[in-house]
C-alpha cells in the first residue's frame, strides 16, 4: 500500500510564485506562499486577451459535513493567442489539490490542424499529477510543451481560484 | 523565459507548526533563487545582465559574479563534450541557457536543509534535481517522455546514490533551439537525449550536446565519471551508455 507522504508542491511561472499541493496533507494546511515577484508579460509572440477567469463550483458528490476544501472548483483563464487562434486553459481543483489542467476553449477559425493541439499542448501539471499517480513515478523528464500563452492562461485560472 | 518549475517536498507525517514554517521559508528561498537566476540570465529580457553582455553593452567583469562562475562551468562542459556544447558558438553572442536552467534548479534544491524534508525534487520543465527518497526504501523514479507520443513514457530512470539529477533535451521541446556548434545552424541527430548524474547543470549541458551529436555523443559521455546518457532516435530506437540507471522492471 502506498503510504501517502505529505507533499508540498510549488509552481513558479516565470517570476510569479504559485503554491499548489500535489497531495493534500493529512494534518497540515499551508497558506499560499506569496508571489515571488511581480507577474510579467509573457515573451513576445502571444498577446493575452479576453475576459478574466470565471469560476464554477460544485460540491464533492456524496459527502456531507466536509471541510470547505473538498469542494471541486474550476476556472478558465483568459484567452491567449496561439499558433492557430485563441485558446484558454481550464483548471479544476479540490481544496489545495490541482485535479486537472486542460484546454478550456479553442477558437481556431475552423483550422483543421489545430485539432491536434490536445495532443501537443500537454499541461505539465496534469502530466505530472496523473501520470505520477498511475506509473509510480514522481516526475517526468522531457516533453515540455508549455507555450508562453498557455502558461499565462493557466496563471489566470489559478489566480481566479485563489492559488496566489 | 516562462519556465514552469515544480518543487515537490517529501516529509514524514506529523509536521510540527515550527517545522512547517521553516519549510515554507525554504520554499520562498528556492523561489527567490530561481527568480534571481531568471533576472540575471534570461535572454528574453533585453535588460538582463546576460542580454546586455551578449549585446556588448557590459563586460563579464561588470556583470553579477554568478555570470563569470557560470561561464567558467560552461567552458568545462564544452571541454567534456568535445565542443558539442558550446555557448560561444551560439548566434547572437554567448548563450549559457543550456546550462543555466539545470544550474538554477540544482541551486534551488540546495535551499532545502530542514531535517524534516527527507526527499525533494525540483523539476524545471523536465530537468530534474533531487535528493533523498520519496518514501523509505523507495528511490525516486522519473519517467522519460516518449518524443514520438508525449503522453507516453519511453523509459523510467531511477535517481539514487550519486545519480540524483536528470536532464532531457530534444527537438520536440517548444522554444528549444538546438544549434550545432560546428555549423552554427539548428540541428539534432536524435529525437531526445537524457543525461543522468550528480549535477543538473552539467547534465543539462551534456544533454544538449548529446541531442545535437547523436550516437557519437555516447562516446564522450562514457568516460565522464558519474554521468550516463540515453538517446531515443527519430525511429524510436534507444541507445545508452553502459550504466544508464534504468529503473528495475
Amino acid at each position: 500500500m502506498r503510504r501517502a507522504p505529505i507533499v508540498i508542491g510549488a509552481t513558479i511561472l516565470g517570476l510569479a510564485g504559485v503554491l499548489a499541493f500535489h497531495t493534500r496533507p493529512a494534518q497540515l494546511s499551508l497558506p499560499a506562499v506569496p508571489a515571488a515577484g511581480a507577474t510579467r508579460r509573457p515573451a513576445s509572440g502571444t498577446s493575452p486577451s479576453g475576459t478574466a477567469g470565471r469560476i464554477s463550483a460544485s460540491p464533492a458528490p456524496g459527502k456531507t459535513g466536509q471541510p470547505a476544501g473538498d469542494t471541486t472548483r474550476s476556472a478558465t483563464g483568459p484567452g491567449v493567442n496561439y499558433s492557430y487562434g485563441v485558446m484558454s486553459v481550464k483548471v479544476t481543483v479540490s481544496g489545495r489539490k490541482i485535479l486537472k489542467v486542460g484546454i478550456g476553449s479553442l477558437d481556431d477559425g475552423g483550422n483543421l490542424r489545430s485539432e491536434s493541439i490536445d495532443q501537443q499542448a500537454i499541461p505539465i501539471l496534469e502530466h505530472e499529477v496523473l501520470q505520477a499517480q498511475s506509473a509510480n513515478i514522481q516526475g517526468v523528464s522531457g516533453a515540455s510543451f508549455i507555450s508562453t500563452g498557455f502558461e499565462h492562461s493557466l496563471q489566470g485560472a489559478l489566480h481566479a481560484l485563489g492559488f496566489q | 523565459m516562462g519556465t514552469v518549475v515544480t518543487i515537490d517536498l517529501y516529509t514524514g507525517p506529523n509536521l510540527a507548526a515550527a517545522e512547517a514554517a521553516g519549510v515554507r521559508r525554504e520554499l520562498a528561498r528556492a523561489s527567490a533563487i530561481l527568480q534571481n537566476a531568471d533576472e540575471i540570465f534570461s535572454t528574453w529580457q533585453p535588460r538582463s545582465p546576460v542580454s546586455r553582455l551578449r549585446a556588448g553593452n557590459i563586460t563579464i567583469a561588470q556583470a553579477p559574479a554568478q555570470v563569470a562562475g557560470v561561464l567558467e562551468r560552461c567552458a568545462a562542459a564544452r571541454e567534456l563534450s568535445r565542443g558539442w556544447f558550446d555557448p560561444w558558438a551560439m548566434p547572437g553572442g554567448v548563450d549559457p541557457t543550456g546550462y543555466v536552467k539545470g544550474w538554477a534548479a540544482q541551486l534551488a534544491l540546495a535551499a532545502f536543509t530542514a531535517p524534516c524534508v527527507t526527499g525533494a525534487m525540483v523539476n524545471a520543465a523536465g530537468d530534474i534535481a533531487s535528493f533523498g527518497v520519496p518514501a523509505p526504501g523507495q528511490p525516486f523514479r522519473v519517467g522519460i517522455a516518449d518524443p514520438a507520443a508525449p503522453r507516453r513514457l519511453a523509459e523510467i530512470a531511477e535517481l539514487t546514490g550519486l545519480t540524483q539529477a536528470i536532464a532531457t533535451s530534444g527537438t520536440y521541446e517548444r522554444g528549444d533551439h538546438l544549434i550545432d556548434p560546428h555549423s552554427g545552424r539548428p540541428a539534432a541527430r536524435v529525437a531526445s537525449a537524457s543525461v543522468t548524474g550528480p549535477d543538473l547543470g552539467l547534465a543539462d549541458a551534456l544533454a544538449t550536446a548529446v541531442a545535437v551529436a547523436g550516437e557519437t555523443g555516447l562516446a564522450f559521455i562514457e568516460p565522464i565519471h558519474g554521468y550516463e546518457a540515453l538517446i531515443i532516435g527519430f525511429d524510436g530506437r534507444r541507445r545508452w551508455t553502459q550504466r544508464f540507471p534504468f529503473a528495475p522492471p
